[in-house]
């Protein structure tokens, strides 16, 4: 046995000569089996990220990748182990508000020197797309996507409301022209204005903090929490104001949210961009309620322009940098690779980050991509924090507490603001 | 007898117990004593569970400041009346006891041990923050409280609909065989898919349960997300999930009754309910202190349940102890402070513990 | 004995408890054989969903569409059955010892185990992780088996058990001129076998339904737990578009500790066998 083994480890160093590097990636987005290679005509999240993966291992030269696909619920608790354990992924996909904690703890590689050299271009990307890698001025990470929320419309329902033109739906442009339009919708039509899962994801935090940043405020400034504000209060009036009249409901999960739109109970759905394409193929469906459907940038209530948006990004860490530059360059390459497919990418729903690709007319010819467009120009998220997790989680514990459990505003507002100082502070 | 090869016969009693043990207590040590001394050491830093895996000096020793900061807060102050229910309970049953005591109503063992209970509640519920003063960590003492809250319903209703169940299958038929299945098959379900199904069970717009309410011109609850509810609604899936285990430690436990007590007794027309509480409750008695520490054990542990379907809240009303522990290590990286609240979790699971191990022992004598 | 009569009524008493019981499963087990578009807009097509119209068997047909399940299963099995022998080795040895056998510094021990079954998973769980690190053991069965060994429930269930057991079997055996290892392996281990099984379920589904641990130790697909190989499936929102998936990865994962449980219940369910004990 003992000779056996030695003869493989023998013949494997000697008769590759050149060797190959072997690129271990760590992902969510799910399993897909037999993705292939073919970028153009994979369909759903886990298949088309698959197929670019795949791709880049047949492509690559003396690259190969082995993906290491996990579930999503438990993906960072995986990913810090590996850290901790000293064995990440070679190369690995997070979401970018992860960078300030993972940059911070120096578990990213800086790659700032190296991305022209892959043949990255930085200059291609949109400016909040690299604002969203960069931290202290450094970029640790590539970013393949925006995902932002985006008003999911029901046409036949805005019709019959008298809230279409051109084709397009009327949307607010302020606060009393969306209480107006709930109530047209709510007496022409008997049906909710929005639904959203205000109860469980956090659809309720990122419209608060969007309405937030439109008023030109935020919820924490460097190292000072500023959640107890005027324009919070103001932020969460719209939506209490919904719920209370019932042109909204706040207990909705997202599943619940998902059903109600699709059986046609409301005119629109706050949701993300990874659902157009969904959404898109069931309005075909002759079963499904929703018939004619329309996806819309998140509207403008207040004064700036700004929404929330996520992206996700891979990385690479830092001490595979350190201590393996071969492997370092190949996992380099990958990157490029995921880069170049951008726009394969956004088949998904996603929003492309590169500028060349979203003025493709390749990406503007996939659904529905044109009516929301002018989203990543709105892109925005909190500054970066070391605890931007728990930041959220309270915010949107607090915010839940105030529409489903009647919380005073007040109360619950400046709990979260000490909870978020005490974050800070640590 | 036979002879049996090596037979182990020079051993005396002490080498062979030696010998048995050391499997168990090498691994115990191994996986289990050290990693936990090696926590508790870590909940006196400030550490970060990434930081201090590429720069073992990134940790901070503290003391016990990572306990102060979970535990305590500013200006706190003791008074008697803080949280009044609860005291003034407290108060009353610590001065029944007295006085119960007093007349010899009682033995002195449950007598102290009801009374020291009384007393830690009318001492431990009588802080709370005085003028200007704040918890350093508001959510602690709430969570604490649901944790306890969570275990206080599910452990009796375990208990009392288990020990019911598995005397009521306990016997060899295929009807039975068949119940003793359907009430266990709950039980080897995973925590995800649990959660999941109870989950849509819930649900105000399609859930089984709000269809069937609305069928009968109920309007449905929204079980998950109204404070009134989520801890009934996280109770109920608990107990439909992990009952089975606790019915089959029973049914193991009624077998070790001889039928010819019951029979005997059956002759002195003790049958049924009598035969149930005078036979049956006091052979039981290893058995159920057995189940109720086990599951005091395992229920404080709760996680799922809490982490799955209600995101521990509304309001933080199902926030629990250990998804606490676990947002502090791996959302927060925040390893002190997790460990720091691990090990207080351990205190109190211990006390609860103790106090069964004491009730059980007490009403032997 | 009962009279026949009784004994129906007992199980049309059960019976309804029973079936409310059932329901979630039952609806669960009709929720995989639905087709997911359906189940994204309703789950109570037809009577409350309980019924699986329309039928598919698109979900299962897409589990095993992945090469790997068959080794997540395999994977599973050599956990599980590992985990299971070692922790009945173990308890059962330590088990005796502590019920039956006199030493100094017994008391000691039985506290010091009692002890261990207090401390939380989340407490040791960081450290646990560091030190296989360190060793180079993730990836691997002995990483997923190992940790789980020495469970003092386990050994805490067996010391019960034999404390139980009447002293006159074994002090006809001493009189014998049988040895303390003799009289476990011949004479106790036989008769703990309802124990034994009952400690044998335990550890099975735990070390089945495992989850936390094997996720952060198996990160190679090669060496998933099927729990975890489902569960890596999944994409996001899954319980949205994929509600049927979900619930047909949960029916297969499930079906083999039914059998297993199936198998094995009459064990527990016994009467003692001859010479059997006394309360």
């Amino acid at each position: 046995m003992k000779q056996i083994i030695l003869a493989t480890m023998l013949a494997a160093g000697f008769a590759s000569p050149v060797m190959a590097e072997d690129i271990s990636l760590g992902r969510f987005f799910g399993a897909c089996e037999n993705a292939g290679s073919d970028t153009k005509t994979s369909v759903g999240e886990p298949c088309i990220i698959q197929s670019i993966i795949n791709a880049a291992s047949e492509q690559i030269d003396g690259v190969t990748v082995n993906t290491l696909p996990t579930d999503w619920g438990n993906y960072y608790d995986q990913l810090k182990a590996a850290y901790a354990g000293k064995t990440p992924p070679n190369v690995h996909v997070m979401h970018r508000y992860r960078v300030a904690e993972f940059a911070g703890t120096g578990a990213l590689a800086d790659l700032t020197d190296d991305l022209a050299g892959a043949g990255i271009d930085v200059s291609d990307w949109e400016a909040a797309a690299k604002a969203g890698v960069t931290y202290n001025g450094k970029i640790y990470g590539v970013p393949m996507d925006f995902h932002a929320n985006l008003w999911h419309v029901n046409m036949d329902i805005m019709q019959q409301a008298g809230l279409v033109k051109d084709g397009k739906p009327v949307l607010p442009t302020s606060v009393d022209e969306l209480m107006a339009q709930a109530k047209l919708v709510k007496e022409k039509t008997g049906k909710e204005y929005l639904i959203g899962d205000f109860s469980q994801f956090e659809t309720g935090v990122r419209v608060v903090m969007s309405l937030i940043w439109q008023q030109g405020a935020d919820l924490y400034n460097g190292d000072t929490a500023t959640v107890n504000t005027p324009e919070a209060k103001a932020a969460i009036k719209v939506l209490t104001d919904l719920f209370a009249a019932g042109y909204a409901d706040p207990k909705y999960n997202y599943t619940d949210s998902q059903q109600a739109f699709l059986n046609g109970e409301g005119a629109i759905l706050i949701n993300g961009t990874w659902v157009v394409d969904y959404y898109d193929s069931q309005a075909a469906d002759p079963a499904v309620a929703l018939k004619n459907y329309y996806a819309a940038t998140f509207p403008i209530l207040f004064k700036d322009k700004a929404a929330w948006a996520g992206s996700h990004m891979w990385a690479i860490p830092a001490m595979l940098k350190q201590n393996d530059p071969a492997k370092y360059a190949a996992a380099l390459k990958v990157l490029a690779f995921i880069n170049d497919h951008d726009g394969d990418w956004a088949r998904t729903g996603h929003m492309a980050v590169r500028k060349s690709v979203l003025a493709s007319d390749a990406y503007k010819a996939l659904p529905h991509r044109t009516e929301y467009a002018t989203t990543a120009g709105l892109a925005r998220t909190m500054p970066p924090s070391k605890h931007y997790g728990a930041i959220q989680d309270t915010l949107n514990r607090e915010f839940q507490a105030i529409w489903l459990t009647n919380k005073d505003v007040d109360a619950a507002l400046s709990d979260a603001e000490l909870d978020i100082q005490d974050l800070l502070d640590r | 007898m036979a002879v049996y090869g090596w037979s182990g016969k020079r051993l005396g009693q002490k080498s062979s117990a030696a010998l048995l043990l050391t499997p168990f207590v090498v691994a115990y040590l191994a996986f289990l004593v050290i990693p936990f001394l090696n926590g508790i050491w870590i909940s006196l830093h400030n550490w970060n569970l990434m930081a201090v895996a590429f720069d073992p000096n990134a940790k901070e020793f503290v003391g016990l400041r990572n306990y102060e900061r979970i535990l305590w807060g500013k200006n706190i102050v003791w008074s008697p009346a803080a949280s009044p229910l609860v005291q003034w309970s407290a108060a009353f049953v610590l001065l029944s006891t007295l006085l119960l005591t007093a007349f010899g109503k009682i033995s002195r063992g449950t007598a102290v041990l009801v009374g020291s209970i009384a007393l830690i509640l009318f001492v431990a519920c009588g802080f709370h923050p005085g003028a200007g003063g704040r918890w350093y960590d508001r959510r602690f003492w709430p969570t604490v409280g649901n944790t306890i809250l969570f275990v206080a319903l599910t452990v009796p209703s375990i208990t009392i609909i288990s020990l019911s169940l598995a005397v009521l299958v306990n016997r060899e038929s295929r009807a039975m065989a068949v119940f003793r299945t359907i009430f266990f098959l709950s039980q080897v379900l995973s925590v995800t898919v649990v959660t999941l199904i109870w989950q849509l069970l819930f649900s105000p717009r399609q859930g089984l349960i709000a269809n069937v309410i609305t069928l009968f011109g109920g309007s449905p609850i929204h079980w998950l997300t109204d404070e009134r509810f989520a801890m009934a609604a996280i109770v109920i899936t608990t107990v439909w999930w992990s009952l089975g285990i606790a019915m089959i430690l029973f049914l193991a436990g009624l077998q070790d009754i001889s039928r010819d007590i019951y029979e005997a007794a059956a002759l002195d027309n003790a049958k049924g309910w009598r035969a149930f509480r005078h036979i049956t409750l006091p052979n039981l008695k290893r058995t159920i202190t057995l189940v109720v520490v086990l599951q005091i054990i395992l229920h404080f542990q709760v996680f799922g349940q809490s982490h799955l379907m209600t995101g521990g809240g509304p309001n933080d009303s199902t926030q629990t102890l250990v998804r606490y522990i676990y947002q502090t290590g791996f959302r927060d990286s925040e390893l002190g402070r997790a460990t720091t609240m691990a090990v207080f979790l351990f205190v109190i699971m211990g006390a609860f513990s103790l106090v069964q191990f004491l009730l059980g022992r007490e009403d032997k004598d | 004995m009962q009279s026949n009569r009784s004994y129906y009524w007992l199980v049309t008493l059960i019976s309804l408890p029973a079936f409310l019981w059932l329901v979630p499963t039952l609806w669960m087990l009709s929720l995989s054989f639905q087709p997911n578009d359906v189940l994204a807009r309703t789950t109570s097509s037809t009577f409350f969903g309980l019924i699986p119209l329309p039928f598919t068997l698109d979900n299962y047909a897409a589990l095993f569409s992945y090469g790997q399940t068959p080794v997540w299963f395999l994977n599973s099995t050599i956990v599980a059955v590992g985990m299971t022998l070692a922790v009945l080795f173990v308890s059962t040895t330590a088990g005796y010892a502590l019920a039956r056998l006199s030493f100094p510094g017994k008391n000691f021990v039985i506290i010091f185990c009692l002890i261990g079954l207090m401390v939380p998973e989340q407490a040791v769980f960081i450290p646990l992780y560091t030190m296989f690190a360190d060793f180079g053991w993730h990836n691997s069965y002995h990483a997923l088996i190992l940790p789980r060994v020495a469970v003092p429930i386990g050994v805490f269930l067996m010391m019960q058990f034999f404390k139980a057991i009447p002293r006159d079997i074994e002090e006809a055996a001493r009189l014998d001129g049988v040895s303390w290892l003799q009289i476990f392996w011949h004479v106790m281990l036989p008769l703990a076998r309802p124990a034994m099984t009952t400690l044998a379920i335990l550890t099975f589904l735990y070390a089945w339904n495992d989850y936390l641990w094997p996720l952060v130790s198996a990160q190679k697909r090669e060496m998933f737990t099927i729990t975890l190989g489902l569960a890596s499936i999944q994409t996001n929102f899954a319980q949205s578009e994929g509600l049927g998936r979900i619930m047909a990865s949960g029916v297969i994962a499930t079906l083999p500790v039914v059998v297993l449980f199936l198998l094995f219940q009459r064990y527990v369910v016994q009467a003692m066998t001859a010479g059997g004990t006394k309360g």
